[in-house]
């Protein structure tokens, strides 16, 4: 029997490892270990009053603040009967473009790139390829704007409230914004270019089922209320406030984790996903489809880092868009609708950079928050990542240890975990 | 001169005081060159994991045996601990109604395997190991950790602000949204240094930085009460981001 055991999982976000056995051919227990303390803030957040939840709940992670933010605000919105003003709407999208183009540069950037390079770190990489790691902090650096701007802060949004902002953008910050999105514009390529020069990678080849959020314009992260399950040219549409039936965590025998599975099956969320679900792609993003090889729908997981480039493209396209739409129409000193609290429930469904995220509450007739649920989508992804870590051993003919370690952890990073979020679905001693 | 060795670590938390870090994007490169990071688990995959430390940076807060433990080698390998965010110098989001039955909240998420985990009612650093430098906010801002930095590099501590948001807010001349709006703004015994974030987008300051040196809770409890506000609600919103009686 072998087994290797990764104590610490390097360049992700939060704190997790990797368990695996194997005898032979047959590959044993397979692992992703949660080893984050329990915040609890779930039952924490009980008896709050409406506006007090979106800021506490945007602190389970600071690379997808905003879209728990958003999704959080989202949820007591369904729950009270709001609607928010198109301007809200548009504003917040902008928001989550920035967030995503943040947390996809850090991630393929700094995070990713360099295994497949052999570094250990974006700064050691700096030294020989100051190209890639500079371009990866100014698309980053751009994300993070975007979020200062309509957010008012890059990690844990101040401006997000129930109902739309406290203060929407000035026109001289839009402009500021839209000159740095025409930068980062004339960057796609070099991404493209940089992401397509990688050393092949498909450690865990095989068919991978997938979720995303149903959206009314193709690539939108903020909107729509359904989600699609596609599994082997097979599709399902779920309702939002049908989420459960999406993550019907099942208790595993050998730990109490809980996994979510889709009819029986694991299944992965994020931008390969998102991509396979909504695979028609046209114009600049099918040549760079062309140029990264991205096989769609989804068979490697390892594509994920690939598929966050290619969102980028179409983000930074999107988010200067909007900025030009803003400064055409203008952009109104808008306060944020009445909220009337009620006594309901609220589920809200998103697409965070990493993949589907559901917030659900029920609030009492004061509008203080009687239960809160809280799917991320790490905890979404970690049956999957299993099943990836499991398909990376057994083809890995070889079996080397030093070479399945390698892949294992790049494997990890390809998900783009962020294990801060999923503290409280899959958790294990 | 040789560069002085760097610790980065995240205890129990968001990750976003270590995100902060990666966030200089500016200065990120340069900042590198004048320290010598030996371990930063989030940024790198070679670390080690045992060398002295002239400086650590700890975020998050100690929420498990394994954290206090993690905490205490920390502290034992580093010079200089510098305590980065909110949960790391108070406690932060997690030590909310940290009196609350620990078992009865693990229950609630977990059932009953919950009842076996490792876990600790939060708390902040200085409850554990001594602290030489407290850096708040929640996120810290990141002009404050390159100003902890810079002095740091020169042998010197920085000074932060001891007064509240609300000096901030009013130099900024901002409409008050405590006596002019009856909102419920924690600026009064917020410490400031976030050059009032968040009444500037007229959004009432939550209290993300925990209490002001400077700060007269009870005044503003009063104040409060005038408005119409019940003192339970006050009071929890006060304990958001800082326990009762977490005081340094």
């Amino acid at each position: 029997m072998n087994t290797i055991v990764i104590e610490h999982l390097a360049r992700v976000e939060g704190h997790g490892g990797i368990t695996v056995e194997w005898d032979g051919d047959k590959v044993g227990s397979v692992r992703f270990d949660v080893l984050e303390g329990a915040r609890l803030l779930e039952p924490l957040v009980r008896g709050k009053r409406y506006d007090e939840v979106a800021p506490i709940l945007s602190r389970i992670c600071s690379i997808c603040s905003a879209a728990h933010a958003l999704t959080s605000v989202k949820a007591t919105e369904n729950a009270f009967g709001v609607r928010v003003s198109p301007q809200t709407e548009l504003l917040r999208e902008l928001l989550y473009l920035g967030e995503s183009i943040e947390s996809h540069a850090l991630h393929i950037f700094l995070l990713a790139m360099p295994d497949y390079l052999n570094y250990p770190s974006a700064v050691a990489l700096s030294a020989d390829k100051p190209q890639a790691v500079l371009l990866g902090l100014r698309l980053k650096k751009l994300g993070n704007l975007i979020q200062e701007t309509i957010g008012g802060r890059a990690i844990h949004p101040v401006n997000v409230l129930p109902g739309g902002f406290g203060r929407a953008p000035g026109i001289g910050q839009l402009m500021e914004l839209r000159s740095a999105l025409i930068e980062a514009r004339k960057d796609m390529d070099t991404v493209i270019d940089l992401l397509a020069m990688l050393p092949k990678a498909d450690f865990c080849h095989g068919e991978t089922a997938c979720a995303a959020l149903l959206t009314p314009r193709l690539g939108a992260y903020y909107g729509g209320d359904q989600v699609m399950v596609a599994d082997s040219g097979e599709r399902t549409v779920l309702p939002a406030s049908g989420y459960k039936t999406l993550t019907n965590e099942e208790s595993v025998p050998h730990s109490h984790a809980r996994h979510s599975h889709f009819r029986g099956k694991p299944f992965m969320v994020g931008s390969l996903a998102r991509l396979s679900v909504h695979p028609r792609l046209t114009g600049r993003l099918a040549t760079a489809l062309g140029r990264l090889r991205l096989q769609l729908p989804a068979v490697n997981p390892m594509d994920n880092n690939k598929a966050q480039a290619l969102e980028l493209v179409r983000d930074v396209d999107r988010a200067l868009d909007i900025t030009e739409q803003g400064l055409k129409d203008g952009i109104k000193d808008e306060r944020p609708v009445e909220v009337h609290p009620r006594e309901g429930t609220g589920t809200a469904i998103t697409e965070a950079p990493r993949g589907l995220l559901i917030h659900s509450y029920n609030y009492d007739a004061e509008g203080r928050i009687v239960g809160a649920d809280v799917i991320t989508p790490t905890a979404l992804n970690a049956a999957s990542m299993e099943l990836s870590f499991r398909r990376t051993v057994e083809q890995c003919a070889e079996r080397d240890e030093a070479v399945i370690t390698k892949r294992l952890q790049m494997v990890a990073r390809a998900y783009d975990p962020c294990i801060s979020c999923s503290v409280h679905l899959v958790r294990r001693q | 001169m040789t560069k002085p060795s760097v610790g980065i670590f995240g205890l129990t938390g968001c990750a976003g005081d270590q995100l902060v870090i990666l966030n200089c994007e500016d200065q990120l490169l340069d900042l590198v060159a004048l320290i010598d990071v030996r371990d930063f688990l989030m940024a790198s995959s070679s670390n080690d994991m045992a060398c002295p430390l002239d400086v650590a940076l700890v975020e998050g807060a100690v929420l498990s045996q394994q954290d206090a433990d993690k905490l205490r080698a920390i502290r034992n390998r580093a010079k200089t601990l510098v305590a980065l965010g909110t949960c790391a110098v108070w406690g932060g989001v997690a030590a909310m109604d940290r009196g609350k039955d620990r078992q009865a909240l693990l229950h609630d998420v977990y059932g009953d395997t919950g009842l076996h985990f490792d876990s600790l009612p939060a708390q902040a650093l200085h409850e554990i190991v001594k602290v030489d430098l407290n850096v708040t906010g929640c996120p810290i801002e990141k002009e404050h950790f390159l100003t902890a930095i810079a002095n740091l590099l020169n042998g010197s501590m920085p000074v932060y602000p001891a007064y509240p948001v609300c000096t901030e807010c009013r130099m900024q001349e901002n409409n008050c949204l405590l006596i002019e709006r009856g909102e419920l703004c924690c600026g009064p015994i917020t410490a400031a240094g976030c050059k009032a974030r968040c009444p500037e987008l007229r959004v009432p300051c939550m209290g993300c930085r925990g209490p002001a040196n400077d700060a007269n809770p009870a005044s503003l409890l009063t104040a409060f009460e005038e408005k119409g506000f019940n003192r339970e609600a006050v009071a929890t919103r006060l304990r958001t981001f800082a326990p009762e009686g977490a005081a340094q």
